[in-house]
């Protein structure tokens, strides 16, 4: 049940962002200076991953409070 | 009406009879700014009005603590079967805001005599720092209100109300810079009643919950 | 179990903002650079505390027209949540300031509001624990909740008044304006980043308060 609910949560989190992933991220001046060789090499996608990573972490682990504070009203 | 009057009365009669409080609280002003005097000499316009205020901010919490810490819980509940909450803390507040005044006018003395005086508008300074006093004891005399009420001491008063005084005392800072050059600026009545505004804020908010801090 | 719907609303905002929030376009600007993805990461923050300081408060009221314990616990617990907030807005804010600014500190407005704040809401948990009894302690932390509250709104109106402030959307600095967060941003702010850091204090703030009930039921029971 909670893998499927996860899966799911992935899957649509993909869909989501898809689109953006495919968008160019220049701006309209070029002037100014972005960092751009981060999205020209791709190693953008490493710090997304590691701020994915932390983000579901925190969520997994607000989930099992939740259930775990849920048990414990039942029991009482 | 009546009931407020005559208990800023007793407070007063309570004041005159035992002086030590008031001569206490005088003597701390004194004693600090001497000290201030040894540490400083006799320093720069800002570096001076930045000690005035600080001095004025510690001098109202000492003056104003024990306002509530004094009296005793016996002598409070008396107080309240005949006068009421709201009358209560009016007294206080009156009674507060007129020792601040005078403390505020002893330490503008003190400080032109120790650490000289570069005010140059010595009328408009005095006007400020009676202002300012008023506005220090009325924030300070609810907070002590709270902090008698948690049986604390000054010190859980210094922690409550500094956070709070802070934009009071950035308005006064700046309003009696304004004594210092005989220059006039702009924006003085706005600040002025900015500051009035902010006074009657606290007026209205310990009217309306001192008296849930009262039930018991 | 299954979760309520806005807390995966919550979950699915913040796995967007997460990845949108870094690979998403945004406008090139001097000085901010690519820091102007803190924008969906910092800003939030403020918002979420105001929300969560405000709940707080209007928690308290009814607590002092209620007289009932459970008001007081939500009030303590979205002041705690609000407080969280706080620390890190205002820690993420100096990270960012240290790289345009120069240094982390530089006594702008926000920053003193926020420290303010802080320090106001810090108190208020001392003042909490300074008492044991709960009746006691509800009551004056509700007093002096609201009367906090009332005299932070005036500070955070009058401070930037009275110094002058760099931070974007400040008067300060003419690189750095409102303008600066354009429709592409703005479409990402306020429909996932916003409401979904909020989500996510309000989450805290009941699992909070149901774990302070069942501590209380527990007592009541031994």
């Amino acid at each position: 049940m909670r893998n499927t609910l996860n899966t799911a949560l992935v899957a649509f989190f993909l869909l989501i962002a898809a689109p953006l992933l495919a968008q160019t991220p220049m701006g309209a001046d070029d002037a100014v200076q972005m960092a751009d060789g981060l999205y020209a090499n791709g190693k953008i996608y490493v710090v997304v991953a590691v701020i994915l990573t932390i983000v579901a972490g925190l969520v997994l682990y607000m989930i099992r409070l939740d259930r775990k504070i849920t048990r414990l009203e039942k029991e009482a | 009406m009546k009931a407020v009057i005559a208990l800023f009365k007793k407070d007063l009669l309570l004041e005159f009879r035992q002086q030590y409080t008031f001569y206490g609280i005088i003597l701390y002003v004194a004693s600090t700014i001497f000290v201030l005097y040894l540490a400083m000499g006799q320093p720069e316009d800002h570096v001076w009005n930045g000690l005035f205020w600080m001095i004025q901010l510690f001098v109202c919490v000492n003056a104003v603590a024990k306002s509530f810490l004094q009296e005793s819980r016996g002598r409070l509940l008396y107080f309240y079967s005949i006068a009421g909450a709201r009358d209560f803390i009016l007294s206080k507040l009156l009674f507060n805001v007129l020792l601040m005044g005078l403390l505020s006018l002893v330490s503008w003395v003190l400080f032109g005599l120790l650490l000289g005086n570069p005010v140059q508008n010595g009328l408009r300074f005095m006007g400020v720092a009676v202002f300012g006093g008023l506005g220090l004891s009325l924030v300070f005399t609810f907070l002590s209100a709270i902090a008698a009420r948690a049986q604390q001491g000054a010190a859980l008063m210094a922690i409550l109300g500094f956070p709070l005084i802070i934009p009071q005392i950035l308005l006064m800072m700046k309003l009696a810079n304004t004594a210092f050059s005989q220059v006039v600026q702009g924006g003085l009545i706005q600040i002025c009643l900015l500051l009035a505004g902010l006074d009657l804020l606290v007026i209205a908010l310990a009217i309306i919950l001192f008296p849930f801090l009262w039930k018991d | 179990m299954r979760l309520s719907w806005w807390k995966i609303v919550c979950i699915l905002q913040l796995l967007i903002i997460a990845v949108a929030g870094l690979i998403g376009d945004v406008p090139a600007k001097p000085i901010l650079n690519e820091t102007i993805r803190n924008y969906y990461f910092h800003v939030p923050m403020w918002f979420g505390m105001m929300i969560f300081f405000t709940v707080s408060v209007v928690y308290s009221v009814k607590y002092l027209r209620s007289g009932q314990l459970k008001h007081d616990t939500v009030a303590v617990e979205f002041a705690n949540v609000g407080l969280v907030y706080c620390l890190m807005g205002l820690l993420t804010g100096m990270i960012w300031a240290k790289y345009t600014w120069g240094k982390p500190w530089s006594n702008d407005p926000k920053q003193i509001g926020a420290a303010i704040a802080l320090l106001i809401y810090f108190a208020y948990l001392v003042l909490r624990n300074s008492m044991m009894d709960p009746d006691k302690r509800a009551k004056i932390g509700a007093v002096y909740n609201i009367f906090a509250f009332a005299m932070l709104f005036p500070t955070i109106w009058i401070i930037p008044r009275l110094l002058e402030s760099l931070h974007p959307g400040g008067m300060g600095n003419p690189a750095l304006n409102p303008g600066d967060v354009d429709s592409r941003m703005r479409i990402l702010f306020y429909p996932v980043a916003f409401p979904g850091w909020t989500l996510l204090g309000v989450w805290i703030a009941t699992l909070s308060i149901r774990l302070k009930k069942l501590e209380e039921k527990k007592l009541h029971h031994a």
